[in-house]
């Protein structure tokens, strides 16, 4: 799905980059047809369910559990999205979704969107309800992983914020099937989906990718990241501010303006926490053995793409700062001249690098855990190929969209021909440069599926890669992969990092938390 | 402990009955799956006092002309739904007792009910006299109460569901958070009504 999102994603872009019109698709509407599945598909047919997928395997090792807390819950969540995907996918190719001609299949892909959501949400709770009643004896809260702490706030701004966007689909389906939104301005629909498109909410992307950035940085430099309590805390003030901003965006019906306090403090405050977590895992690689592995440079490219988006969103708040001042004091800012990037590429651009960050993480996380899950190692140089690609194609095409949103490009790049007829060469040639972005983050993709594929399918037998690297959370002290039930026992820890502190036990004690970790492992099943 | 009247007659009488081994991992779930709900209830109804707000302040009325929602079928709705929420309750109270044939009677009373409810919010909709397909604010506003309906219904469904599993063994004094799930959502989803009551059938 990733790499039919993103290429569905170069076509719109190279669309865009034609200063001549449309040449791929036949109209406007195809081409918001066209830009709309790729944008959807990416995030919610692909980043999101690839992050919860790793949520569901990692998680409950990490905590101790034999299992995820609703094991059928979740496969029941995976079908459902599975089967929103087909309907979103048959709904654009019977001319559906926004820009669509054909009442039914605008419809269709409203239920589709709404269906994928609605998996998406269920997975999120399984996810919660594993950390939340599953850890294993002496797994605190305040001793779970930085990728379980992670997923636990990623998963629960997700199912306050998501099922908004499922009333504004509900809402839009009415509209259309009643007739107050006539089908000829079905393109108007593509706005539903932009709220969790723009910054700072798009910034909840970035939550789980910190909490994996920080392990792995743990376990490729030896040295477990000191100062937990710190980065939990940079973690859930990421995700509030990312909470915060949904509120607003609920409150002020998703509009463009960014008007409100809340979402320019979500803006200035995103970039912080963000720092904060780099420089506090920095320790740990200034401290222990710096090695140029995929997991680990991807866990540092992501977070410092995170930090770009949120650098780059920054620009969004002179505008409502300097007209603020202005009411303050009066005529001592030229307001004419003030750099105005709202409505503009500029939203492109952040969700560039967000994506970018996003598809960096998942690669690096993937190569981290690749062992742990399917008992083969991925190939290191095919894997920093596509590393490299996709950091530097997330780059590029933010670069394209930052340039020309300030040259002042509107966010939904063509609409009909006089929106080309009036670019500029500089937004032409920055459209290619962004289509350029794309095609690498295309290549990026593409790579990762071949290398997960020739692994996966590969000759080379399960468990015959050893796990080296030193880990210390409590996936690393089963066997890869792990078999029935996870654990030899019910695992016993008295810290946050069992294994490095020499204090992890099995024992078969059975407590009210340790009776889901059992071996036997049917006890955490669906209730 | 009424031990004897349960069918696990392996286990000797003068035993007492161990607690669940398990945290209570369906309640968790339940109620995180009815925090996502009520958000986005609670979104929805977001967009219709924002849109209202936008229609008031051009001076128009909020309700198209002709269009009239009565208060008496409300606040019987709003009555019945609280009356729904105690007896809930006391069906937890029953299975946590073991006392079938109270658990039996608060299902029944619930589910009536529910069913009122029903019915008198059907009722309300004939009497509104607002056209969905004439008018954007009947979108908003049928949106609004038939999405509270459907969530009505899943909470029947799931009550009925844990309560005849109640009633084939599965939960007990020993382990009853399936009933106890069941009323959470119950509760919320007749909480959200007092919401909707107030901002939709109170300030019209």
């Amino acid at each position: 799905m990733l790499l039919v999102g993103m290429a569905l994603g170069l076509v719109a872009a190279f669309e865009s980059a034609d200063g001549g019109g449309f040449q791929i698709a036949r109209d406007a509407d195809e081409y918001t047809q066209i830009w709309s599945i790729g944008r959807d598909l990416v995030m919610f047919g692909a980043v999101v369910p690839i992050l919860l997928g790793i949520a569901l395997y990692i998680v409950p090792l990490q905590i101790g559990a034999s299992s995820s807390a609703f094991a059928r819950g979740g496969a029941a969540a995976f079908w459902t999205w599975a089967l929103g995907v087909d309907l979103l996918i048959i709904s654009y190719l019977l001319n559906g979704g926004p820009g669509g001609g054909r009442t039914d299949f605008v419809l269709l892909w409203a239920t589709a969107l709404a269906m994928m959501l609605g998996g998406l949400i269920w997975a999120m709770v399984v996810v919660l309800t594993t950390i939340l009643g599953a850890r294993t004896v002496g797994m605190t809260t305040d001793r779970v992983p930085f990728t379980t702490w992670g997923f636990f706030v990623f998963c629960l701004v997700g199912i306050f914020s998501v099922p908004i966007t499922m009333a504004e689909l509900l809402l839009g389906y009415l509209n259309v099937r009643y007739g107050h939104l006539p089908i000829t301005e079905s393109e108007a629909l593509a706005a539903v989906m932009d709220g969790v498109s723009f910054a700072p909410s798009i910034y909840w992307l970035g939550i789980p990718l910190l909490g994996i950035g920080v392990d792995v940085i743990g376990a490729h430099t030896g040295i477990p990241v000191a100062s937990r309590k710190p980065i939990m805390a940079a973690i859930t003030a990421f995700g509030v501010l990312t909470f915060g901003a949904d509120l607003v965006a609920m409150a002020s019906l998703r509009t463009l303006e960014f008007n409100n306090a809340l979402l320019v403090l979500g803006l200035l405050g995103a970039a912080l926490p963000v720092l904060a977590i780099l420089g506090l895992s920095g320790l740990s690689i200034r401290n222990g053995e710096f090695k140029a592995r995929v997991a680990l440079l991807g866990a540092l490219l992501s977070g410092m793409l995170v930090l770009a988006a949120a650098a780059v969103a920054l620009l969004g708040v002179v505008e409502p700062i300097m007209v603020g001042l202005d009411k303050i004091i009066p005529d001592a800012i030229d307001l004419n001249n003030t750099l105005v990037v709202n409505g503009t590429a500029w939203h492109e651009s952040v969700r560039a690098l967000m994506i970018g960050a996003a598809v960096v993480g998942i690669i690096g996380a993937l190569h981290h855990w690749a062992n742990k899950i399917w008992g083969r190692r991925l190939t290191e140089p095919l894997g920093m190929l596509s590393l490299l690609l996709a950091a530097g194609g997330a780059v590029l095409w933010a670069v394209g969209e930052l340039v020309a949103g300030i040259a002042d490009r509107p966010f939904y790049s063509a609409l009909d021909q006089a929106d080309f007829d009036g670019y500029s060469g500089l937004v032409n040639t920055m459209g290619f440069v962004s289509a350029v972005g794309v095609l690498a983050l295309v290549g990026a993709a593409a790579l990762l599926a071949l290398n997960l594929a020739s692994n996966v399918f590969g000759s080379k037998p399960a468990g015959s890669s050893p796990d080296d690297w030193t880990g210390s959370t409590l996936e690393w002290a089963t066997a890869s992969p792990p078999g029935l039930g996870n654990f030899p026992g019910p695992p016993i820890v008295t810290s946050a990092s069992p294994l490095a502190d020499g204090d992890l036990r099995f024992d078969g004690i059975v407590s009210e938390s340790m009776a889901v970790a059992s071996p036997e492992g049917t006890e955490g099943e669906d209730a | 402990m009424a031990v004897t009247t349960h069918s696990h007659d392996i286990i000797p009488a003068e035993l007492s009955l161990a607690e669940a081994s398990r945290p209570r991992l369906l309640v968790l779930a339940t109620s995180l799956a009815t925090a996502a709900m009520a958000m986005g209830f609670v979104g929805l109804l977001s967009v219709y006092i924002s849109t209202r707000a936008d229609v008031l302040a051009t001076g128009e009325r909020w309700l198209p002309d002709g269009v009239n929602i009565p208060l008496t079928q409300p606040n019987y709705i709003g009555l019945t739904v609280a009356f729904s929420v105690v007896t809930i309750w006391w069906m937890v109270s029953a299975v946590r007792n073991d006392d079938r044939v109270n658990a039996l009677a608060a299902t029944s009373i619930s589910l009536l009910f529910a069913f009122a409810y029903f019915a008198q919010t059907a009722y309300l909709m004939t009497i509104m006299e607002i056209e969905i397909a004439a008018d954007p604010r009947g979108v908003l506003l049928y949106a609004v109460i038939g999405t509270h309906m459907v969530i009505m219904l899943v909470a029947v469904g799931y009550t009925l569901l844990m309560a005849l599993r109640a009633a084939g063994g599965d939960y007990s004094s020993r382990d009853y958070e399936g009933v106890l799930s069941a009323a959470i959502f119950w509760t919320v989803a007749s909480g959200l009504y007092a919401v909707m009551w107030y901002v939709i059938y109170i300030t019209k």
